[in-house]
């Protein structure tokens, strides 16, 4: 699709406006100096380096494996957001908006389908990023503490995962929630206080439903945030995305 | 210079006595944060645990003795507590699998209580026979009211030999 | 970046007179610094657009799949009835195949608990770090050790009748030590496996018992946690 010069024309005088400059403050990323603000001058993108080596952006150097499992989690946030619209984490309601979800709202069980797929999407993503990781030595110095975030971070996937499994109040969900949180009481010491407070009671009922929903919904996304900013920053700050060759060739 | 620079700092050379007023404070003011931060934990730590709980209520009352014939197991589903009555005596026992809470289920052709998760099986008397489970099933408190019913009490649990006898 | 960069330093009689300094780099244990290590290109345009393309992609895949593959929904949650089986999530199935083993504060609470902690230690131990192959040094002391393992493991597993983690173990371990039992082997996969580290072992191990458990826990696990063939079972 071409642009008529018309239109670039408009555009072009666009930019030049005090209202636009006072926003974008950088100007077209046409140099080196405005590409680099484009990455270092922007709240979100300065997380990132402003320059990457060439090798690490090849597929076969990572097969962004990091990068899918953040955009996962972006669209699972999207889809969870839209999908607490219509639901309560109350007993009964929980269920019968589920099938509310499924039958009623306009591409409710389409919502649905992508949020449970691209959970268990991500935990496959998250345990293949790992063992990638892994294999390609990523984890050694300098990146040491990196992958322990990492470790993090799948811990906060697999307990947002966990979580959500309860939300839709069926026996699916009820039953593997009865079954995980009876192996916490088993730990020593803190295991019955751990599952008391887990559940805010000593069935899974309604307080469990609320806990789990605000662990899942605002308590864990948070943790989540926080880990992933902390995982991208240490990239840049460590040195840049670690790649097979760096490494003595072993793995 | 480098008394100068001492006496600028207020720091004494090697003396562990008197402590000088920056590190004094400086020491006071690490307890408080600790103290507000401990507090802090403290409070929410009190506030997440529910002081009342809205449960459903655990003592019930499991109708006469004549419902339950001799040498039976009744398996009462919504409370999920097995009555089980011999000859000379009769018990309640708790349904929910001692290994990690899956309801049981009374398999007369068996003469087994057996659990659907992992295959635990228990006895009439609750008594792990098979599987994993790492507990006999617990026995419930049994007593006749005032009015001749039976009434359970899932809080207190007793010993497996005592029993109402009837 | 002090302890772990074994070299020595010498200094000359007068270090002010005649500086002169000796080091020796003993082991290539030093973080290297890998910035100027190739090519570099700005991150706006080229990584910006990778990653558009690969959101992008991903969108239309899951938005393709979603589309055709429904979520499941059992009934309404029934505190007195206990489905058979009663499975956790597929990333806990693995677990779950574990608990039929072991008692649960082993495989419940100790076991994932070793697993976290061995997978944060990783990059703290030497030996990963260095990344020598398994088959180096004295090999034959290390083929003991290996086997020694190997036994102690087995039989414990087979004391607990855990033949779900026995087999992927001894299948692991019978790898690790053919390059020890074929050392004139010139085939590819031989070479490949001779290359290989102790933590690359260690690792491709626990991946080959976690996917065993968990492919077992998916399909092979009916009531009452009994075996059954998959083709046997109805559509789970």
């Amino acid at each position: 699709m071409a642009t008529t010069p018309w239109i670039q024309q408009r555009f072009e005088k666009l930019r030049g406006t005090r209202v636009w400059r006072s926003v974008f403050r950088r100007g077209p990323a046409r140099t080196n100096r405005t590409r680099s603000l484009a990455i270092f001058g922007n709240l979100s993108l300065h997380l990132l380096p402003v320059k990457v080596r060439e090798k690490s952006l090849g597929v076969r150097a990572t097969y962004y494996l990091g990068s899918i499992a953040f955009f996962l989690f972006v669209v699972l946030s999207v889809t969870g957001i839209l999908l607490m619209l219509y639901y309560h984490p109350a007993v009964p309601d929980a269920y019968r908006d589920m099938k509310d979800l499924i039958y009623v709202v306009s591409n409710g069980v389409f919502l649905r389908n992508l949020h449970r797929l691209a959970a268990q999407a991500m935990v496959v993503a998250v345990f293949w990023h790992m063992f990638h990781v892994f294999y390609r030595g990523g984890y050694k110095p300098p990146h040491e503490f990196n992958w322990v975030v990492g470790v993090g971070l799948l811990l906060v996937t697999l307990f947002l995962s966990y979580t959500g499994y309860l939300l839709p109040w069926d026996q699916l969900a009820f039953w593997a929630i009865t079954v995980g949180t009876n192996i916490i009481s088993y730990v020593p010491v803190l295991g019955r206080p751990l599952r008391f407070l887990l559940l805010g009671g000593h069935i899974i009922g309604q307080n469990a439903l609320l806990r789990f929903y605000v662990l899942h919904c605002v308590i864990l996304p948070l943790a989540a945030v926080a880990l992933i900013a902390v995982h991208f920053w240490r990239i840049q700050k460590d040195g840049g995305l670690s790649i097979r060759d760096d490494h003595e060739r072993d793995e | 210079m480098a008394a100068e620079d001492q006496s600028k700092t207020g720091e004494k050379p090697e003396s562990k006595s008197p402590v000088n007023r920056r590190d004094f404070l400086s020491e006071i003011a690490g307890c408080a944060l600790a103290i507000a931060g401990i507090g802090a934990a403290v409070v929410t730590m009190e506030y997440s645990e529910p002081n009342v709980l809205f449960e459903p209520p655990t003592t019930f009352r499991a109708g006469s003795l004549d419902d339950y014939p001799v040498n039976s197991v009744t398996f009462i589903q919504d409370q999920q507590v097995y009555i089980v009555r011999t000859e000379k005596s009769l018990w309640a026992m708790s349904a929910v699998c001692t290994h990690l809470g899956c309801i049981t289920q009374w398999k007369p052709e068996s003469n087994q209580i057996a659990c659907p998760c992992h295959g635990s099986k228990f006895g009439r008397n609750g008594n792990v026979e098979a599987g994993p489970a790492p507990r006999s099933l617990p026995h419930f408190a049994v007593r006749l009211t005032a009015d001749g019913a039976l009434e359970v009490d899932k809080l207190e649990t007793v010993k497996e030999g005592e029993i109402l006898r009837v | 970046m002090s302890e772990t960069n074994k070299y020595v330093v010498g200094f000359g009689s007068d270090a002010a007179k005649d500086p002169r300094r000796i080091v020796f780099i003993t082991r290539k244990t030093s973080a290297k610094v890998k910035g100027e290590a190739g090519p570099q290109l700005m991150s706006y345009p080229h990584l910006i657009l990778r990653e558009a393309i690969v959101l992008q992609v991903l969108i239309i895949v899951l938005v393709a799949v979603a589309l055709f593959w429904d979520a499941p929904l059992e009934q309404l949650a029934n505190s007195l009835l206990t489905p058979n089986p009663a499975k956790a999530p597929w990333y806990f199935l693995g677990l779950q195949e574990l608990l039929h083993y072991f008692p649960p504060i082993v495989a419940g609470v100790l076991i994932p608990t070793l697993v976290v902690l061995g997978l944060v230690v990783i990059p703290y131990f030497k030996i990963n770090v260095q990344g020598e192959p398994l088959w180096s040094g004295n090999q034959q002391r290390r083929a003991q050790v290996l086997v020694g393992v190997v036994i102690v493991l087995g039989v414990l597993l087979a004391v607990y009748d855990a033949w779900t983690v026995l087999v992927p173990t001894v299948l692991v371990g019978t790898l690790a030590l053919l390059p020890y039992f074929t050392p004139s082997s010139s085939a590819r996969y031989v070479q490949f496996l001779r290359s290989r580290t102790v933590s690359w072992w260690v690792m491709t191990w626990f991946i080959a018992v976690a996917l065993t458990l968990t492919l077992v826990g998916t399909f092979f696990r009916g009531p009452g946690w009994s075996w059954v063939w998959p083709w046997s079972r109805h559509a789970s």
